[in-house]
């Protein structure tokens, strides 16, 4: 079997002239934690959206677990183990957090949930999942309560907690701690690392402490490139990453 | 808690709409004037599956409360169809013609939607209006029969008195009622609340909601069509306003009017329109005014419709009760 579950050649995305992805080769690992960090406007999250399929690539190429998903459409990407969660909350803000979970598991059925002929209930296994994944994330207190009346912390768990139900073999997450409290973030950075024991973790992520804490592996990008991957430790000590962040001219 | 409300088919609002089918016409007037409710009641409540739980603002009812009207009507004047396989045929003309008014506004999302569905609303009127020797044009088709109703072969009833027909159409309703209770907490309705909620994340979960909307689309027109082809029973004729916009905006109010998102709500709806037109067009020849003022009422006081006011009344009431208890409770201690 493949070593890498992902892997894209000379993805690039050009509007007009400029080029906010080059030519990317991404190669993520079966079973890591593969952390996408980078300078504003360096391509992070036009990267994330063309492996999610909101944007398509104007060149290059995407192979997922054995698929090329290069065109593939977004909610097409899910029935093949890929599942992503939003920078900005995007949740099922009038339903209880159970029904949100049900649903999201619901989804991988894709158009065999069309079935109107039979309850909801029926057959349990959405909602065992959901019941699942309640307890891993942790928020079974609010199990009833509406998503939108949630905490920001939790609204963001449950954002998370929507992509692992549809049993995903990668969790693509676009900054998961996005507008979160000092006091939340451990709760997430726990969280993410315990995914990563049984999930390809790939996330976009601007928190560095949570970065270096939990990555196995860690590429930067910069204007649309990347400018280096490895290890944590190789990439907090690089030159040139410092100075991407600080800026050609800092000193 | 949430469990609990998604109680069984039969249960709850089920119950509720059969005591009101049962309970109408001994209140009404006449039985003609509850069976118009009820036929309104269906097509509201076909619009409620698109507005209230896909969260689709469609003017495209009329096409299909029109469609199902006039196709009926011209199998059964000119190819002598009975009244089960006109009611089917009805039903599939408003199925394919919600299919491809669907298929083509939901490509387009908010505004736009609505503006195409609008349009499409407009040229089926103009059709109907320039196919004269099939619709009758502006004079509308005549003589509609109400053909008897035939089971396996045995006449059940000849429909002929107002009460024989509000009963059939009744069974029909609370079988369609029945359906869209089923339809509502299946997959795919829970899917549809999914997608008003908010169509972004659900098709991040892997929703194809364009399919979803599609088929939204297709049951409801399909369940339209039915009622247009009651009414022209009802009335033995089917005028040109079956099928023009104010058809489906009339429709619409009346699914607004009585509560989005509760199906109950849409008889509520629908009887209130029909009966404040029936009672006020007798005060004052200008009664859309007063239906006017009151459907501003509705809309401002009640933002959830009539059914959410009956749901705030009753919670009031319990309020009022349990402060009264806890008062009579803290003067005895006293």
């Amino acid at each position: 079997m493949n070593d890498y579950i992902l892997e894209t050649e000379n993805l690039g995305l050009r509007y007009g002239a400029f080029a906010a992805l080059g030519s990317v080769d991404l190669k993520i690992k079966r079973g890591s934690i593969h952390t996408v960090i980078g300078p504003n406007g360096a391509g992070k999250t036009t990267l994330f959206h063309c492996l999610t399929g909101e944007r398509k690539p104007s060149s290059g190429s995407i192979q997922f677990a054995g698929h090329d998903v290069t065109h593939q459409a977004p909610h097409k990407r899910v029935a093949v183990g890929m599942s992503r969660s939003f920078q900005i909350t995007s949740l099922f803000q009038n339903l209880s957090v159970r029904e949100n979970l049900r649903l999201a598991a619901q989804g991988r059925d894709g158009l065999a949930a069309l079935a109107f002929w039979y309850s909801e209930n029926h057959r349990r296994q959405h909602s065992d999942k959901a019941d699942e994944v309640i307890e891993r994330i942790k928020l079974g207190a609010v199990a009833d309560t509406y998503a939108g009346e949630l905490s920001h912390g939790q609204q963001r768990v449950l954002e998370v907690g929507m992509a692992l139900c549809s049993s995903p073999q990668m969790l693509l997450l676009d900054e998961p701690t996005s507008g979160m409290g000092v006091d939340d973030i451990p709760v997430m950075t726990q969280l993410i690392s315990e995914l990563g024991q049984d999930h390809t973790v790939m996330l976009i992520e601007h928190n560095m402490k949570l970065v270096m804490s939990i990555s196995d592996r860690i590429t930067v990008m910069h204007q649309g490139n990347i400018l280096i991957e490895g290890e944590p430790e190789v990439v907090s000590g690089d030159e040139r990453v410092k100075k991407a962040y600080l800026g050609e001219s800092g000193s | 808690m949430m469990k609990q409300k998604k109680s069984s088919l039969f249960g709850g609002v089920t119950l509720a709409a059969l005591v009101t089918i049962i309970v109408m016409p001994l209140l009404l007037p006449s039985a003609t004037l509850a069976t118009e409710i009820l036929i309104f009641a269906m097509a509201a409540l076909a619009c409620n599956l698109l507005l209230g739980y896909t969260g689709l603002l469609s003017f495209g009812q009329g096409i299909f409360f029109g469609g199902g009207a006039y196709v009926a009507s011209i199998c059964m004047i000119h190819w002598q169809f009975g009244l089960l396989e006109a009611l089917l045929i009805a039903m599939l003309t408003g199925a394919l013609l919600a299919g491809l008014v669907g298929a083509l506004s939901i490509r387009r999302k908010g505004i736009y939607f609505v503006m195409l569905t609008l349009s499409f609303s407009q040229m089926a009127y103009f059709i109907a209006y320039s196919l004269s020797d099939w619709t009758g044009g502006d004079n509308g088709l005549l003589d509609i029969p109400r053909p008897p109703l035939m089971l396996l072969g045995f006449e059940v009833s000849d429909l002929v008195s107002s009460e024989a027909f509000y009963a059939f159409v009744g069974v029909l309703f609370m079988l369609i009622f029945v359906f869209a209770r089923r339809v509502i907490h299946s997959p795919f309705g829970t899917t549809l609340v999914a997608i008003r909620e908010n169509e972004n994340r659900a098709s991040a979960v892997g929703f194809s909601t364009n399919h979803f909307k599609l088929l939204a689309f297709v049951i409801s027109g399909g369940i339209t069509g039915i009622a247009g082809a009651l009414y022209a029973m009802l009335l033995n004729f089917a005028p040109l306003s079956n099928i023009e916009l104010q058809m489906s905006e009339s429709i619409l109010i009346m699914t607004i009017i009585g509560g989005t998102g509760s199906l109950f709500g849409s008889i509520l709806g629908a009887g209130s329109i029909v009966l404040l037109g029936d009672i006020l067009s007798s005060v004052w020849p200008r009664w859309m005014i007063l239906l006017g003022i009151a459907l501003i009422g509705v809309v401002l006081f009640m933002p959830s419709g009539l059914w959410g006011g009956v749901g705030s009344v009753a919670d009031r009431w319990r309020e009022y009760r349990r402060r009264k208890a806890s008062a009579a409770k803290s003067s005895e201690v006293n």
